[in-house]
């Protein structure tokens, strides 16, 4: 895979060389952001087509709709626009909220604490590396005590994050391993992923709620309707029932699927930053896969925090299997991009 | 008239808003450039800082290799006289003092006993991370002037750059001397 003479070149790199790397990740890094974007206007739109979905049905019950517009359902629903614009207006102001309050409760949850740099030295040290390369201020800098070999990130902005580590992993790896996976986690940090993660996350959560709501409330009236008036409705109303009922129950799998495919974007593009930080592809890929022969087990992560870490955490289920489901991508696919970005 | 009016007046108003934000957007990378600069110098400072504690732990186990430590010394006391001094003279200085530690952490793999002293592997791991924290400043500082560049040469931002004097960045280069790798004697 990679000669002496591609060896020999990364530790001197020519000019050349070089600037063939960086066209790589820099390409790598753009696509990714480029996916990212799409995928949350995906999700906005979901929530404006339940939205207006919701509305249009409303309507159609409620008012005089039936009359005006006659058996046709086939028209612009205001009150359905209304219900779009409610429900992305909605969705945005939560995520500025959350942008405002709250970031720190991630690092409780998974029990890390703060260390200072008289007790773990050599992990200052790389993690205030990787800040130089990156051009921004050095993260605060967290232990996680368990054998479990792991890392992960937080901070919604470049100026007050910090990095947790656990302890298997200062144990287990040396230190152009540890560099790489620092660099993957500052990689999180100056792509502003917990800002997507955030977004992501409210959006999803948002969707499956509203997607239950409008399962119960057209539940509980379809049991009211078979006891009374139940025609009043006419064919119209069958099919909007019907599309919202489907809609519904699609919209929040959607939304999951989304919620994956920009956790595992991200994580492509982190390992891409990382190497562009340390120029030195090798002591990731060797983590990894350290990372990925490991079988300790780790208690603290749960599925709400399952996203922060450089690889899932929970692994009670078959990566293959359930691919389109997972957080992180599998070990041996980020592997194989790194080959690729080293140019060999 | 009226209508004509209104359209050069809006392209007067879109060029004008373009042209404060290429000019921003240059300021901003002239002052990255100047900054990743400074960090540059923060940790060669460190490093100047740190040889002589090293040198200090080191020259009773290295007796025979005074002229080595001699010569560490030498060149650290050539990079601190110049520091302040500007581009040239620092990147000069710290290449000779580059090459001197070279040699000088070539020799000493040949010491088991200074690999068991604590107060050398603590060292050890300060310097080595000093060295990273330079590389590393300096590729940033290469990334930053790189981005700089680009904007100052491509259009339309180089209208900008030429009407406010924008100056290329220059980058830190090794010449090829001191990108030799020190020679280890395997007798």
């Amino acid at each position: 895979m990679c000669g002496a003479a591609a060896r020999e070149s990364r530790i001197r790199p020519g000019r050349r060389g070089k600037r063939l790397h960086r066209t790589d990740f820099v390409a790598a890094a753009a696509a990714n952001r480029r996916n990212t974007n799409r995928l949350v206007l995906l999700l906005l739109l979901i929530g404006a087509i339940l939205g207006y979905l919701l509305g249009w049905s409303l309507e159609l019950y409620t008012t005089a709709a039936m009359r005006q517009h006659g058996v046709t359902v086939w028209y612009l629903s205001p009150w359905g626009v209304r219900g779009a614009l409610l429900l992305t207006g909605f969705g945005v102001l939560w995520i500025v909220l959350a942008f405002l309050v709250g970031d720190r409760i991630v690092l409780g949850l998974v029990g890390a604490r703060e260390v200072g740099r008289e007790e773990l030295p050599q992990l200052h040290n790389v993690v205030e590396e990787m800040a130089i390369a990156a051009g921004v201020p050095k993260p605060r800098v967290y232990l996680i005590d368990t054998p479990a070999l792991n890392a992960l990130a937080t901070g919604l902005d470049t100026r007050r994050s910090a990095i947790g580590v656990t302890r298997g992993l200062l144990d287990k790896l040396d230190r152009d391993e540890l560099q790489g996976v620092i660099g993957h986690e500052m990689g999180h940090i100056v792509n502003l992923d917990m800002r997507y993660a955030t977004a992501v996350g409210i959006l999803v959560g948002l969707i499956a709620l509203v997607a239950d709501f409008a399962f119960r409330a057209l539940y509980l009236r379809g049991a009211g309707r078979r006891f009374g008036r139940e025609r009043s409705g006419g064919s119209g109303t069958v099919i909007a029932l019907l599309m919202v009922l489907i809609f519904a129950a699609l919209a929040p799998v959607f939304a999951k699927l989304v919620q994956m495919a920009v956790s595992r974007q991200r994580e492509f593009l982190a390992d891409a930053t990382s190497v562009r930080l340390t120029r030195n592809p090798h002591g990731l890929i060797s983590a990894l896969e350290k990372l990925a022969v490991s079988a300790e087990p780790f208690r603290g992560a749960n599925r709400a925090t399952q996203h922060m870490f450089i690889v899932n955490p929970l692994r009670n289920f078959s990566e293959q299997a359930s691919r389109l489901f997972a957080t992180h991508p599998p070990i041996p696919a980020r592997v194989r991009r790194l080959m690729n970005l080293n140019g060999d | 008239m009226n209508l004509t009016m209104l359209v050069v007046l809006g392209v007067i108003a879109a060029t004008s808003v373009g042209m404060i934000v290429l000019y921003n957007r240059l300021v901003r990378l002239r002052n990255q450039v100047k900054n990743a600069w400074r960090q540059i110098d923060v940790q060669l400072k460190r490093r100047h800082d740190l040889i002589p504690n090293l040198v200090e732990v080191v020259k009773d186990y290295m007796s025979y290799e005074q002229e080595t430590l001699r010569q560490v010394i030498a060149a650290r006391n050539r990079a601190v006289a110049v520091e302040g001094q500007g581009f040239e003279a620092a990147m000069a200085a710290e290449q000779g003092l580059s090459g001197a530690l070279g040699r000088l952490f070539a020799l000493m793999e040949n010491y088991p006993d200074l690999k068991a002293n604590n107060n050398v592997t603590d060292l050890m791991e300060e310097l080595s991370s000093t060295e990273n924290r330079i590389a590393f400043a300096r590729q940033f500082y290469n990334d930053s002037v790189m981005t700089k560049n680009n904007a100052i040469e491509s259009f339309p931002s180089n209208m900008i750059a030429n009407l406010f004097n924008f100056r290329h960045g220059r980058y830190f280069e090794i010449d090829t001397a001191a990108r030799e790798t020190p020679r280890v004697d395997l007798r």
